[in-house]
């Protein structure tokens, strides 16, 4: 199922000096979004200095999810003075250029495209961030250990979903436009797009599957399988893997109350991430728990991702970035759910040497 | 990419013009909207209301349209949201965002005999349904309506059993599983009294609103003893929800969502779900 379309690609050469004097005058003309170096882990982050940004890296802790939907989101405050309560939507986003972004994490805001604005009603803090937002993507040289998008129909040159790709080569990066929007960029900086050259990018070389993909059908043949519960003996319900995931997108809504200086309280709605594998996240007040074993609700999140979540919205829920492997305390590893549904005894894999070859 | 004009997340402000106590920690709540407000919503719809401060939470609307410009919500003390609703009194100002979600097919029921079985608060929802038919009652067949709580003191809109009762065709049957003293109609699950009062399946629809276990067993009663078949039953079901819009993920059945594929179903819906409502 892996695809690349053959696209007409504006290309250039550019140097490492060319990258990072770029990256100077984007930080100074709006917010900058990059991969920088946090005590060893690499994070997503604004940054004012361009210097801090890293090139050489696999693929940072978290996805780009949280520049779109923040772990915790105001959507708006409460406000109540002298009695009259009113309620105050939130400020704009502003404009960003988001550098360094792998194509896992670029498929995973075409999900979540998918849920918050492909689907009437469009959600506005989403939507806004997304417009405001320029994707400068950067390939990956290789796959990473963990990692799995060719399984998931991208590879590891992905640039479908970007503005403008970077893929390194000898003696600096090939730039190139993909949208109107990054050419339209890169005409306000020196990288004027006169020089670019325009070819031919051919359908790129993905490595062969390790596996065949489950089909719909397999899905529905599986659901009351007993290897779910057996899966479910080491599941904690921690919910790290959802948190990690670049597609994962379920929230809980509350009020906060803040307390002003002045003693005076503003209440702020906010949205917060959650988990369909945590234990309360079905429970209704009145007690009534749906789905209470951890079985129903790991079940539940696979589901979501290869099943539901392709009928409910188009796409299926997974990038392959392999972060909920990464994270997982107790080595629930989706890949081996996909062989599993997929008919094949782990540990039956296809000749390895095919394994993350570009 | 969508321009955003909109935002389905920011609620309107509605003033509580009355609360009147219901049964035991359940009261209704009239919500008069202070723009004027929709009065498009449709018998099965739900809505959401803030207790600002706490947060909101989804109420099926429990009247119908024209309902003197005020939606009814009858609202049980249970969690954050419903306690802080329960303290608040007339004139002050909640959050409410709907309608949404599906609705009844008031207009397929039309000529057929219904049965409206409602299970503690889970009366709420149905309300609108009884009211509509009441207000047009010639377009509808007759009315059977199966009214049942743990606990006489759970019943809802007791005040209005009379009318119910005087309306032509209708029916009125009540039962609760602990009677008090003072209790003189059915003691039993309301399965049992189903059995003993529906009426032939020919013609008829069943509207049933209560716990996820109610719901199950009488749609077992209706199918396996009764011969209704399972999309004559309609339903509406209860889940923890977020957002309304199909956003927050929260109350998926499988692949449906009860916030905007329900939360009306049939059962033969819910009979073809991956996944189980109980």
């Amino acid at each position: 199922m892996s695809h690349i379309p053959v696209a007409e690609r504006r290309t250039k050469i550019i140097s490492r000096e060319q990258v990072f004097q770029w990256l100077a005058q984007l930080a100074g003309e709006m917010d900058l979004v990059a991969p920088i170096d946090v005590d060893g882990y690499i994070f997503y982050r604004k940054i004012d200095d361009a210097d801090e940004v890293v090139l050489d890296y696999t693929k940072p802790v978290l996805s780009i999810k949280d520049v779109f939907f923040p772990p915790t989101d105001k959507l708006f405050l409460i406000e109540q003075p002298a009695g009259e309560l009113k309620i105050l939507p939130p400020a704009h986003s502003t404009k960003q250029v988001l550098f360094g972004v792998r194509p896992c994490d670029a498929r995973g805001l075409q999900v979540l495209d998918a849920v918050f604005i492909n689907t009437e009603p469009s959600d506005p803090y989403y939507t806004q961030r997304r417009d405001n937002s320029i994707l400068i993507g950067m390939a990956c040289h290789e796959m990473g250990a963990t990692c799995f998008c060719t399984e998931m129909g991208s590879s590891p040159d992905d640039a479908r979903d970007m503005d403008l790709m970077l893929t390194e080569v000898d003696g600096g990066y090939t730039l190139e436009s993909i949208t109107e929007r990054g050419s339209q960029l890169l005409k306000r900086f020196s990288l004027a797009l006169d020089d670019f050259s325009t070819k031919n990018t051919a359908e790129s070389a993905l490595p062969i599957s390790r596996y065949p993909y489950p089909s719909q059908e397999r899905w529905l043949d599986h659901f009351s399988d007993n290897y779910w519960e057996d899966m479910a003996e080491r599941c904690l319900s921690c919910r790290a893997c959802a948190y990690v995931c670049p597609t994962c997108r379920c929230f809980d809504v509350r009020d906060e109350i803040q307390t002003g200086d002045d003693g005076s309280q503003i209440y702020a709605r906010i949205r917060c991430w959650d988990s369909c594998t945590g234990y309360a996240y079905r429970r209704i007040a009145g007690g009534h728990n749906p789905r209470p074993e951890n079985a129903q609700r790991l079940r539940n999140r696979l589901y979501c991702k290869f099943f539901y979540f392709s009928q409910q919205y188009g796409p299926d829920a997974c990038t392959g970035c392999g972060r909920c492997i990464d994270v997982c305390p107790v080595g629930v590893d989706i890949t081996e759910v996909l062989q599993q549904i997929a008919g094949i005894t782990v540990g039956e894999q296809n000749n390895p040497e095919e394994v993350g070859v570009l | 990419m969508t321009a955003v004009t909109h935002n389905d997340m920011l609620p309107e402000l509605g003033a509580l013009a009355t609360i009147k106590e219901l049964g035991a920690e359940i009261k209704l709540f009239s919500v008069r909207l202070l723009n004027g407000g929709r009065q498009d919503y449709l018998p099965g719809q739900f809505a959401f209301l803030s207790a600002f401060g706490v947060g909101e939470a989804p109420f099926g609307i429990a009247s119908a349209r024209d309902n003197g410009g005020t939606l009814d919500f009858a609202i049980q003390r249970l969690g954050s949201v419903t306690t802080r609703l329960h303290e608040l009194g007339e004139g002050d100002i909640i959050g409410i965002r709907g309608p949404l979600g599906n609705c009844f097919p008031m207009e397929q029921f039309k000529g057929k005999n219904l049965i409206v079985l409602g299970g503690g608060i889970g009366g709420a929802p149905l309300r609108p349904v009884i009211q509509t038919v009441l207000k047009q009652r010639s377009e509808y067949g007759q009315l059977t309506i199966l009214w049942a709580a743990r606990h006489p003191s759970l019943l809802v809109f007791t005040d209005e059993y009379d009318e119910w009762r005087e309306a032509p065709d209708t029916k009125l049957h009540l039962t609760v599983d602990q009677p008090d003293s003072k209790w003189d109609h059915n003691v039993g699950l309301i399965t049992e009294l189903l059995e003993r009062v529906a009426p032939e399946p020919e013609n008829a629809v069943t509207i049933t609103c209560g716990p996820p276990i109610m719901i199950y067993h009488v749609n077992k009663m209706l199918v396996e003893r009764l011969g209704y078949l399972p999309e004559q039953n309609y339903v509406t079901l209860e889940a923890r929800m977020h957002c309304g819009l199909g956003k927050c993920g929260r109350c998926n059945l499988g692949e449906k969502l009860v916030c905007v594929d329900g939360p009306v179903f049939t059962m033969n819906d819910v009979g073809e779900m991956l996944e189980s409502y109980l």
